[in-house]
């Protein structure tokens, strides 16, 4: 066939599909690509020199600690609210003696890990976003540019760094705060001791609950951090696109943590 | 300056207590699967093993003494178990112990149950193969729960014939039971004892008047009184003897009271020489 008759062909059919469509579709892919070689550029720069250590260690600060009291508040509750809902149940089959191990598998395999990065999502996805959006639309981020700087290596490596280390910490400090929640939940309607609840909840955790679970905010952590920095890096559209990128990098990172989840539930079934 | 300072060290703290949670959730999990205690390798060769996994606890004597390590099926009808026990326990387990597939509580997850071998039996060695049987299994038990609810049922039809005979008041025990006029009869039978009875002792008190039984009659009665004049003075004597007993005792009770009394009287005077000494003093 020859090429004239071949586009010809191909724009009856672009034809027929709204240009509101065509525009979703290359706006996605458009995007696709630029966060794709955004993220690459994140992993050639961190092993390059110079390295703003003193910035990521005020930005684990602000990510990290910051976030702890909400995360911890969080934590308490989910473990007391599991607890609390899940007992009729067990109660009903005569297996409420597995409650404390039950919650405790519940929490460090799932919900710990994906309440906290969602609370993560939220206040920090949302920071990061805001922050450097509102650089971006003031110029800071092109004054540093145009001053020698290099503004990627300063405030995205930075910023994601933190986000990938500070969330694995912050989800083990809230299923520990959580089991104590469970711990409180249990003891509402029963009396258990903590060493009991303590042996009850260690008797049915393995390795392979806690490690897949830990290893996976690293990938929740990083990917809260790079959407955010990206809706920030990329915002457009003056004082709107603050907000938008604001609102988007929590959008865009929540749902990241779900399917990380998913994939990461996927891969370590292969091992259980 | 001073403010970041804080801020590191604010930050130092909440990263060293995740790694102290992290550490101390490794540490628990490892210790339970014997991972920082000395062990010992046991197995056993099973035709079934109904489901049991590696990291399942080994049980002996109610406590968890191990975990399994591998399971492998070395023929078609047999799987042998490898598990890892705590040295510490290993030394109570003798050769000739048992090895039994369980389950923890209904719903639990597989164990398996090590059974105590004989006392003078000698202990395993590293590596050993204990002896094992088979559970009873849950099909084992509903088809003994269907031959026995076959034998119930059998048995159920049987006693309601057995009793409807016993209504109908056929069969002795029937009668027994239902027939009025085998009852009114035995009432007769009674009275006609009775009866017979009272005529009998009349006649045993005319011949004990008559002059041929009168003499032994004597004698048997004399020997009648003294039995009960001798029951009568052993009676006397034990209540003398428990008498002595009671005052002896209460005189051991008045001692000891008064040894107490004149003890406190002691002491007392001792304080009052005391305290006199103690003002003689000032």
């Amino acid at each position: 066939m020859p090429d004239e008759m071949k586009s010809t062909a191909t724009d009856k059919v672009t034809a027929r599909i709204p240009a509101v469509y065509t525009n979703a579709l290359t706006g996605f892919f458009e995007a696709a690509t630029s966060g794709s070689l955004f993220t690459i550029r994140f992993f050639k720069e961190i092993v390059k020199p110079r390295y703003e250590f003193s910035e990521f260690l005020k930005q684990s600060y602000l990510i990290g600690y910051k976030s702890f009291p909400l995360v911890a508040i969080t934590g308490f509750i989910m473990g007391l609210v599991l607890t609390i809902q899940s007992r009729p149940t067990l109660v009903q089959f005569g297996a409420e003696s597995w409650l404390p191990a039950m919650v405790a598998i519940s929490i460090i395999r799932e919900i710990g890990p994906v309440i906290t990065a969602l609370i993560f999502a939220g206040k920090v996805g949302s920071g990061i976003g805001a922050e450097l959006a509102s650089m971006k639309v003031t110029e800071q981020i092109d004054a540093m540019e145009v001053s020698g700087n290099n503004p990627y290596k300063y405030l995205v490596v930075t910023r994601v760094m933190a986000a990938t280390l500070m969330l694995p910490v912050l989800v083990t400090i809230a299923d520990a705060i959580a089991l104590y929640g469970a711990y409180v939940g249990v003891n509402l309607q029963g009396n258990v001791s903590f060493h009991l609840f303590f042996l009850q909840v260690f008797e049915k955790l393995e390795f392979l609950d806690v490690f897949p679970a830990l290893i996976k905010t690293f990938f929740f952590g990083f990917s809260v951090g790079i959407i955010g920095c990206y809706k920030g890096y990329n915002a457009t559209k003056g004082t709107e696109g603050v907000g938008e990128s604001a609102n988007s990098a929590v959008v865009f990172a929540s749902l990241a943590v779900f399917i990380i989840d998913m994939v990461a539930v996927q891969i370590t079934s292969l091992f259980i | 300056m001073e403010k970041q300072k804080g801020n590191k060290t604010r930050l130092g703290i909440l990263v060293t207590v995740s790694f102290i949670l992290l550490i101390l959730a490794i540490y628990f999990i490892g210790s339970r699967q014997q991972l920082f205690s000395k062990t010992m390798h046991l197995s056993g060769i099973f035709t079934d093993i109904s489901g049991l996994q590696v990291g399942n606890n080994v049980r002996f004597s109610g406590i968890n003494i191990g975990t399994i390590d591998k399971i492998e099926q070395i023929t078609d009808s047999s799987v042998k178990v490898d598990m890892k026990i705590l040295e510490s326990s290993g030394k109570f387990l003798k050769k000739d112990a048992i090895a039994v597939i369980g389950s923890d509580g209904l719903m639990g997850s597989k164990i398996l149950v090590i059974i105590a071998g004989s006392p003078e039996g000698k202990i395993v060695a590293d590596f050993d193969t204990l002896k094992t049987t088979m559970p009873v299994s849950m099909d084992d038990i509903l088809v003994n729960l269907k031959v026995t609810s076959e034998n119930s049922a059998e048995i159920t039809s049987d006693l309601a014939a057995i009793i409807k005979n016993i209504r109908n008041g056929n069969g002795a025990i029937g009668k027994l039971f239902m027939d009025n006029a085998f009852a009114e009869n035995m009432d007769d039978a009674i009275v006609n004892i009775k009866q017979g009875a009272g005529g009998f002792k009349q006649n045993m008190d005319a011949a004990g008047n008559s002059i041929l039984l009168r003499g032994f009659m004597k004698k048997k009665k004399k020997k009648e009184e003294r039995a009960k004049e001798r029951a009568i003075e052993q009676a006397e004597k034990k209540e003398i003897r428990e008498d002595k007993k009671e005052i002896r005792e209460d005189k051991k009770q008045t001692r000891i009271e008064k040894r107490a009394e004149r003890k406190e009287q002691r002491i007392e005077k001792r304080e009052e020489r005391k305290a006199d000494k103690a003002g003689k003093e000032e």
